[in-house]
């Protein structure tokens, strides 16, 4: 967060036109200014940015971004996305929302009464991003008029939430905030591992995976069951997924016969592990690593024979590095020697690729997540829903910049038509939102509603 | 506009009346035990009791449920608490007549403590916590009691969601359901890999959602399957616990709402008051620094050795290292502070204490980085709360004390040598010294602490002591009897 708010006050022209209207966080949005019209400057004169992915990508503009909410952030499906019905319900009015304005103020407890509202607010603040929080027993912007008590959190999807940097020791193409293809591949190993858990273990249906927009992604899981499981179940869940909990600098020693959870796991990760070590190449010439790599055999005849093979030839790759460990272990005479051998090997496998999971995320119900289809202030990037289960390139996923372009020129190229087109459509945005809608309508499909949808006809989707 | 007067009749109404208005007591209890001898307890009793019955009761139940609780203080595995108290449930509490009359003034009994307990127990958190607690272990006492048919005669009375799995199912889950709970099988049951076989064959499994034994995900020790979990029956006690603790709970919590509308009755009242506090036997402050102890408690005071020959080893433990190092670190302060507050130290006095010891730190620093945490000791800062001084549970439930650091139980934490001295340093005689020595090395730290208060007292005050401040109180009243006596 502090380093989003720091890479907002570049803008000096924005943070002094904010100086003069400060927001106060506990201040209800609907009282701020509209937007100045002196932010009419052309956003290459506001110098390179520190971070990106692309070279041509520059700092995000308030006009940008409110270019954006206007015209291409689909919002009507982001809230029957937490709305559960086409007609706003509880789900939706009295969940938390929150904005993080360009001054880095972070402003919590907003609510919205429809659709419309929801993106008007938007629109008229013109925040940074904002994030989805839970459904409250009370309207949340109405928390200063009621008890302290009242505020509980009823339902809330259940999040995860992967990050790149959590894999920063064992990743060494890149570090910090830096990604690429290779990289990301520990994000399309977890993210396989946990939908394929949700799924097969424990019966959730309707979970979306979305860009972070810079280095991770999140899950949202938004069964009814799963929206209603209280912090002391959310936990126990985290935990059963987190087989990596009390890993130190030990092995991890897992008792055998694996779980099948594991096992599972384990069958899913192994091609990839190959793959990433290949890549990653952590044992090839680090002589920590390589220690680390060996006290995790428990077999002292071959970490000896390792050992000595490995410095008559140096900078062996760390693929070959783990072959090694395989052949040697299937020359070992006693059949249990060889068995524990591998086993090791098993370990390591899930020790460097098993998802990484942030505890605290999915068990706090009052944690905020930032909305799929916000703009990743810091890259541009938007926050786009994938699915688990093909390959996603945040390389070449939607930038606020390009789909701009893309719109802009779509606009031109066909003035005059009369055919109605989502503005989304009009862009590299449209298998992303086709996604994100094909994935609503099937949560809605599911929602036990009782209620006979009287509204069939398609909505207005410019509202 | 409202009549002032509700009619008695009309609250009546609340109850199922389908049951209560057709039966007398005596088949309404066996309707509610379900032909089980256990119950969930999950309708109010009907029907009149006398006021000494309503009492007796209550206490012959309390003091099955403080035992427990001293057992479980005194880091009593559960085979131990277990072989203490089923023969006092056999001699108050018993639910095994073959009688059928006997059997039902039997079940009358435990039925109608119950519901009095919940009553006393549900005005706070605190009361809360502790009966869930015990209650809870009773039950599983007591389920482990029955036979095996009567343990399958009641869960089936439950109407639970769960199913036993078919011959076929378990087939074809085969390794899927061994692998799972293989783990589980090794630590609970001890077995062998060739055990384990052996028992998994014959194991039966329950299909129940998994939101009912979340408690079992962490270990990974249950099989799931599309958001059903396969329990193996071994662990289904636990299953029951959990139903059984989670539908008490939420029962607690709307007595409690309803405790208000029972202030015109002056006849149960004060039994419920008694009751919650004079039989307890966790001992629980409910004014700090306002009892006749505490008058003459204050900064200069507390130090001195009279008062500090009345702390129980910790709270001389901490003091020793407060003077030797002029500062002790955080746990130590937490811990310490919080007694010297349920000895009845104003927080005025605590301030100037506190930064009177701390001699080698500034008074800026020291109102800088120590007040705070003072001040939020006695409520006055963050969330505001005001914290109990620790019992004996949460003091050992805490993380050891590392080198230089002084909190914790001495009894658990010193080396025997050390220990011993203190013991001598205290004025203890070569035996007890080393009875109480032996004491502590079985993991007995309470007893240990018991037995020092009473060999302190010469023998009259034998009291279980699960609180440090429970052995000051104690102490001091005998010392302040010895005084006057003299």
């Amino acid at each position: 967060m502090p380093t989003i708010a720091s890479e907002m006050t570049t803008d000096n022209l924005e943070s002094s036109s904010m100086a003069s209207s400060p927001v106060n966080p506990n201040v209800s949005s609907r009282n701020r200014p509209p937007s100045s019209p002196l932010k009419q400057i052309p956003s290459d004169s506001l110098g390179p940015a520190s971070d990106s992915l692309d070279s041509s990508n520059k700092k995000i503009s308030a006009d940008d971004m409110a270019f954006y909410y206007e015209r291409l952030l689909p919002f009507r499906y982001v809230f029957q996305w937490l709305n559960h019905s086409p007609k706003p319900q509880k789900d939706f009015t009295m969940r938390e929302f929150a904005y993080e304005h360009r001054s880095g103020a972070y402003q919590r407890y907003n609510s919205f009464e429809s659709p419309e509202d929801f993106k008007s607010s938007v629109v008229r603040v013109n925040p940074t991003r904002f994030e989805v929080g839970a459904v409250y027993a009370v309207n949340p912007s109405e928390r200063k008029t009621l008890p302290k008590s009242a505020m509980k959190p009823l339902e809330k999807e259940l999040v995860f939430d992967i990050d790149l940097t959590d894999y920063d020791e064992i990743r060494t193409c890149c570090s910090k905030t830096q990604i690429c293809t290779k990289c990301w591949k520990f994000i399309t190993a977890a993210t396989k591992v946990l939908d394929v858990a949700l799924r097969e273990d424990f019966g959730f249906e309707h979970m979306i995976w979305v860009f972070s927009g810079r280095r991770g992604a999140h899950c949202w899981v938004s069964d009814k069951r799963a929206r209603s499981l209280d912090e002391s179940k959310r936990r126990a869940i985290v935990e059963y997924l987190d087989i990596l909990k009390n890993k130190g600098t030990k092995r991890l020693n897992l008792r055998r016969p694996l779980h099948p959870h594991i096992q599972r796991s384990l069958d899913i990760l192994k091609p990839d592990f190959l793959t990433i070590i290949q890549e990653q190449d952590p044992w090839r010439d680090d002589e920590v690593a390589i220690q680390d790599l060996l006290s995790k055999i428990p077999n002292s005849s071959i970490t000896d024979a390792l050992k000595k093979e490995w410095t008559t030839k140096p900078h062996r790759s760390s693929l070959d590095k783990f072959q090694d460990i395989s052949s040697m272990a299937q020359r070992l005479p006693k059949a249990n020697d060889k068995k524990m051998v591998i086993e090791a090997e098993e370990d390591i496998i899930l020790e460097v690729v098993y998802p990484r999971l942030d505890v605290e995320v999915s068990r706090q119900m009052i944690h905020l997540l930032k909305s799929p289809f916000c703009i990743h202030p810091g890259t541009g990037n938007v926050c786009v829903p994938f699915d688990a289960n093909k390959e996603f390139n945040p390389m070449t996923s939607p930038n606020l910049r390009q789909i701009q372009g893309e719109l802009l020129k779509y606009d031109e190229e066909h003035r005059g038509d009369d055919k109605k087109v989502a503005n989304w459509d009009k862009t590299s945005l449209k298998p992303y939102t086709d996604l994100f809608t094909a994935f609503v309508k099937r949560l809605l499909a599911s929602e036990v509603t009782g209620k006979r949808e009287r509204d069939e006809q398609e909505p207005d989707l410019e509202f | 506009m409202f009549r002032s007067t509700k009619r008695r009749t009309a609250g009546r109404k609340n109850f199922e009346s389908s049951i209560i208005s057709s039966s007398t007591p005596n088949a309404y209890l066996a309707n509610v035990y379900n032909n089980s001898k256990l119950t969930f307890y999950t309708l109010p009793p009907v029907g009149e009791i006398t006021l000494d019955e309503f009492e007796t009761w209550a206490i012959d139940r309390i003091k099955i449920l403080n035992e427990i609780e001293s057992c479980a203080a005194r880091n009593k595995s559960y085979k131990e608490i277990e072989s203490i108290v089923a023969p006092m449930i056999q001699q108050t509490l018993p639910l095994n007549s073959t009688n059928v009359e006997k059997l039902n003034r039997e079940r009358q009994k435990d039925y109608y403590s119950h519901f009095i307990l919940r009553l006393c127990f549900s005005r706070s958190q605190e009361l809360r916590t502790k009966f869930l607690k015990n209650e809870t272990t009773l039950f599983k006492i007591r389920y482990n009691q029955l036979t095996n048919a009567e343990q399958q005669q009641f869960v089936k009375s439950l109407n639970l969601p769960w199913d036993f799995i078919s011959l076929e199912e378990k087939e074809q889950l085969s390794t899927k359901l061994f692998n799972s709970i293989s783990a589980s099988l090794g630590y609970v049951l001890q077995l062998d890999d060739v055990q384990k076989r052996k028992y998994f064959e014959q194991e039966e499994f329950i299909k129940i959602p998994f939101e009912y034994v979340t408690d079992l995900l962490p270990q990974r020790s249950i099989f799931l399957q599309r958001g059903t979990a396969y329990v193996p029956k071994f662990q289904q006690l636990q299953l029951l616990v959990n139903e059984f603790s989670a539908k008490l709970e939420a029962a607690l919590i709307s007595t409690s709402h309803a405790f208000p509308s029972l202030d015109e009755d002056d006849r149960i009242l004060p039994i419920l008051t008694h009751l919650s506090s004079g039989y307890s036997l966790n001992y629980s402050q409910d004014s700090y620094g306002a009892n006749e102890n505490s008058s003459d408690i204050n900064a200069i005071t507390v130090g001195s050795k009279e008062i500090v020959d009345q702390f129980p080893l910790c709270g001389q433990h901490a003091m020793y290292g407060l003077r030797t190092l002029h500062h002790l670190k955080y746990t130590a302060r937490q811990q310490f502070t919080l007694f010297l507050k349920g000895i009845g130290l104003s927080l005025e006095d605590a301030l100037t204490f506190w930064s009177g010891e701390f001699k080698s730190v500034s008074i800026d620093k020291f109102n800088k980085e120590y007040k705070y945490n003072i001040r939020h000791s006695y409520g006055l800062e963050g969330g505001r709360i005001n914290y109990k001084p620790w019992d004996c549970r949460t003091i050992l439930s805490k993380p050891r004390p590392q080198k230089g650091e002084y909190h914790g139980c001495p009894y658990r934490d010193l080396s025997s040598d050390s220990l011993a001295r203190k013991l001598r340093e205290m004025g203890l005689e070569e035996k007890d010294v080393q009875q109480i020595l032996e004491i502590s090395d079985k993991g007995d730290y309470t007893n240990a602490c018991s037995r020092v208060l009473e060999v302190k007292t010469n023998g009259h005050v034998q009291e279980q002591v699960t609180h440090p401040n429970l052995y000051f109180d104690r102490m001091r009243q005998y010392t302040k009897s010895q005084q006057t006596e003299a």
